[in-house]
């Protein structure tokens, strides 16, 4: 698996290299600049180039581009200019908060999924059947910014049990039981929708590896019902279950964006509303090589994890 | 169906008992938030929908700065809200020459930077020069820059030599923080706020809080009352109001003029009306376009607008109509000026025929989304289809709509706020660049405007009766110009818990804390 990871290697090398390009580019061609934004609506035109200058937006873009470059080679990822500060600690704080939200999130997703997914496929109830069709449907159907304003005016207006946002006044890890009541509305709201998914796929898998002769056999030769589906049925859908996992990660970081606005979450999704909003180039070239970044990376990683599971699977045709 | 239940049960139970783990074990996270529940101390918490932007420090242009400001700062000279007559801050006494040349300040000799270090006239001077400094883009960089030296002879005494009479000097004495040299350097990051305010800045975490403690070496005695400030960011104008309605915060400056009202109702909350700290929202034209290059059509428009419906709708009451910048509180401010251009169809269709042409449909462009500008801009339109002419609205992003108004870009007509009319006249028309004499948006110039705004600045009494007569001519010339077509003076407002008592405002918007309190 080594060997094929690093073959792997160069070509992601070069997405990276024409993606920088692309970012960078790009950025530069939409209206407007951080200058302006900094010098708002009642500045003079000779205040925004004294700014521009000072922010180094008055080089060549090629120079720009190279100089910006050789920082990210350099693991130098240069300052905000809109934001303020360091990119690096301003990137790092946010991911953190962003990692927690959506680890969590998936957790809950998973557990949900595992449990009811098997319930669902298992039961021989219809009203069982009904009741979880029909949450699962609404869990899927309902926006996201829909449930979260919903479950802050339930929970935090209405019934003011838990924060409708915001994060622990002294920072995550002073108390983990405050922050785990601040992380529990968001985490509900990001969890739900991909619960929703996963636990449907499940299922439905499920029911497919029932139908199998497999299932009959070892029915007919008295292996309970429950041991039948949690020993052995549910073992033989985890692999293609684990890729829709991946699929929904993505979904699960966009989906992120959202939530941290309802909540004022300070993660990824803040700070890159705010940083494209307010064209600050270098948080933001830094931010999209991220997810892309990421993205590739969760691939590769799917693709490993798969021939984990499945031993039938060989990655680059290794052993 | 034994089995069936007693899983369910179990299942049930699992999922409750992971919820509710943290709930009775630990203490709640609800009960940790408000601001508690004494006169004296006590954390005051708040939010804000626009967060702190370093680089804006001397701009004055949003929540963040000016609640820094507010709190940790303080400037040479403070006006009260409703009058410009210098009060003693830092300077407790000045001079000015009667050539209006130089002016000597004495400083205090018991204020000392959060730091430790006595303040000086050397930090007067530092501050100054440092204000006067393009890449900060102070609003009144240009009276700054006029200030040709700055004598720190004594410790406690700064003398200004100014180039030529200044008619807002105070202005700028009031509205420069004075800062600390030593670490001046973490202002442009962030990091470090070191000023002689009553509360010290202690940290800032980008798009979530800023947080302040009591300064107990405040140089006015028994003050602040307060122990610490937590400013929470919060960018959701719902969210805000969320947090505000559950108890978490007791001050909320970003929500919108109908959730204020609604708070209201509920007999928990009021509000503060930032009289004395006005904006002006208006519509503003490019005089180079076909039909707006015309005063008579810009006349018709000014007479279509209906500025009673835009403020009791748009802004919920929380202002008046204007046909001029100045608000009541402004010595420039003239009852009869001000209503000049009345809403008249009939008036306005006559100076349409007049025109004679038929004029083009005029895109009209606003910054998007802002609830205000999207609902003044319709009501414009509404008016201007019944004098017949058609406008096409054109909703831009915020950095696109500034880019444009910088660079004059705009094709017809456009809808934003301006600022600056609160102070001395003449630093709205050398500072506000809507405004600029030399060189505005709208593509104006006019000899007399010109001769006039340079007339009104070296006003050295900005409230004579010589400096009234210049201001006059000012209005004048702006209403025959007519190329920014004021709708009306607008009011911000915050929004506070009944638990909070003495919250104070700045004429630049500040959050001022100094006499604040809790109450249960």
């Amino acid at each position: 698996m080594t060997s094929y990871l690093l073959r792997r290697l160069p070509s992601l090398a070069v997405v990276l290299a024409v993606s920088s390009v692309l970012i960078f580019g790009l950025l530069r061609l939409v209206p407007g600049d951080p200058a302006v934004t900094l010098a708002g609506a009642n500045a003079t035109p000779d205040a925004v180039a004294a700014i521009r200058h000072e922010l180094g937006l008055d080089r060549p873009v090629a120079g720009q581009y190279l100089h910006w470059l050789a920082g990210l080679v350099t693991l130098d990822l240069g300052r905000s200019h809109i934001v303020g500060g360091g990119i690096g600690s301003l990137v790092g704080s946010a991911l953190g908060y962003t990692l927690l939200l959506t680890a969590s999130a998936l957790l809950l997703a998973v557990v949900a999924a595992l449990v009811l997914g098997t319930l669902w496929a298992g039961t021989r109830r219809p009203w069982v059947d009904h009741l979880l069709t029909g949450a699962n449907t609404l869990a899927i159907a309902v926006p996201t910014f829909v449930l979260g304003v919903a479950l802050a005016l339930l929970f935090g207006v209405v019934f003011p049990v838990l924060p409708t946002g915001g994060v622990p006044r002294e920072g995550l890890l002073a108390d983990p039981g405050i922050t785990a009541q601040y992380l529990l509305l968001p985490t509900i709201c990001l969890a739900l929708p991909v619960g929703g998914v996963l636990t449907r796929y499940l299922a439905e898998s499920l029911r497919t590896e029932l139908a199998q002769p497999y299932v009959v056999t070892a029915l007919a030769a008295g292996i309970s019902r429950r041991r039948v589906l949690v020993r052995h049925a549910l073992r033989n859908v985890l692999p293609t279950s684990l890729t829709v996992l991946g699929l929904q990660t993505g979904a699960v970081l966009g989906g992120a964006v959202l939530i941290e606005f309802t909540f004022s979450w300070p993660g990824i999704g803040m700070l890159i509303e705010r940083a494209i909003t307010g064209r600050d180039y270098p948080v933001v070239q830094v931010l999209l090589m991220l997810s892309v970044t990421i993205f590739v990376v969760l691939q590769l990683l799917t693709d490993a994890a798969h021939a984990l599971l499945d031993p039938r699977i060989r990655l680059g045709g290794t052993r | 169906m034994k089995l069936s239940l007693s899983r369910r049960t179990l299942l049930s139970g699992a999922i409750a008992g992971t919820v509710l783990l943290g709930l009775p074990a630990c203490s709640s996270a609800v009960g940790q938030q408000g601001s508690g529940e004494v006169e004296k101390g006590g954390t005051f918490t708040g939010g804000i929908s626009t967060d702190l932007v370093p680089a804006n420090f001397f701009t004055n242009s949003n929540a963040g700065v000016t609640t820094v400001i507010g709190l940790t700062y303080e400037s040479l000279v403070s006006y009260p809200v409703d009058r410009l007559e210098p009060k003693p801050k830092l300077a407790e006494s000045w001079t000015v020459s009667p050539d209006g040349r130089t002016v000597t300040l004495r400083l205090r000799d018991d204020v000392k930077f959060h730091t430790g270090r006595p303040f000086t006239s050397q930090d007067v001077a530092f501050s100054l020069r440092t204000y006067a400094d393009p890449k900060w883009n102070g609003q009144l960089k240009s009276t700054a820059q006029a200030i040709e030296s700055i004598g720190t002879d004594q410790p406690h005494t700064a003398v200004l030599k100014l180039k030529h009479p200044l008619g807002n000097l105070f202005d700028l004495l009031e509205i420069v923080p004075i800062v600390d040299e030593k670490t001046f350097s973490g202002v442009g990051d962030g990091s470090r706020y070191v000023g002689t305010g009553p509360f010290k800045f202690e940290k800032w975490t980008p798009n979530a809080r800023l947080r302040f403690v009591k300064n107990p070496d405040y140089w006015v005695p028994e003050r602040p009352y307060l122990d610490a400030v937590d400013i929470s960011v919060v960018t959701d104008a719902t969210a805000l109001t969320n947090r505000l309605r559950s108890g978490q915060i007791d001050y909320a400056y970003g929500i919108g003029y109908h959730d204020i009202e609604r708070l209201e109702k509920t007999g928990r909350f009021g509000k503060i009306q930032l009289a004395g700290a006005e904006n002006q929202i208006y519509v503003g034209t490019n005089v180079t376009a076909e039909g707006l290059s015309d005063v008579r059509v810009r006349k018709a428009i000014a007479h279509a607008l209906d500025r009673d419906r835009i403020i009791a709708e748009v802004f919920r009451g929380s202002g008046y109509p204007a046909d001029l910048p100045w608000p009541k509180t402004s010595p420039a401010y003239d009852a009869k000026l001000n209503t000049t251009y009345r809403r008249d169809l009939a008036k306005a269709k006559a100076l349409l025929a007049d025109y004679g042409k038929k004029v083009p449909t005029l895109t009209y462009s606003y910054a998007s989304p802002v609830p205000q500008y999207e609902a003044t801009a319709q009501i414009v339109q509404a008016n201007l289809k019944e004098i017949g002419i058609e406008v096409k609205l054109e909703p831009l992003d915020p950095p696109t709509f500034v880019a444009q108004l910088i660079g004059g870009k705009f094709k017809g007509l456009w809808t934003t706020y301006h600022s600056w009319a609160q102070y001395t006249p003449s630093t709205l028309t050398v500072s506000a660049y809507p405004f600029n004499a030399l060189k505005n948006t709208s593509h104006y110039s006019s000899p007399a405007y010109t001769k006039n705004a340079e007339a009104a600045w070296k006003q050295t009494k900005g409230d004579s009766a010589e400096a009234k007569q210049a201001y006059a001519a000012l209005s004048r010339d702006l209403l025959d110009g007519l190329f920014l077509i004021e709708i009306g003076i607008v009011e911000q407002r915050w929004a506070v818990s009944d638990k909070v008592k003495g919250v104070g405002y700045t004429k630049r918007s500040e959050l001022v804390l100094t006499d604040a309190r809790l109450t249960g």
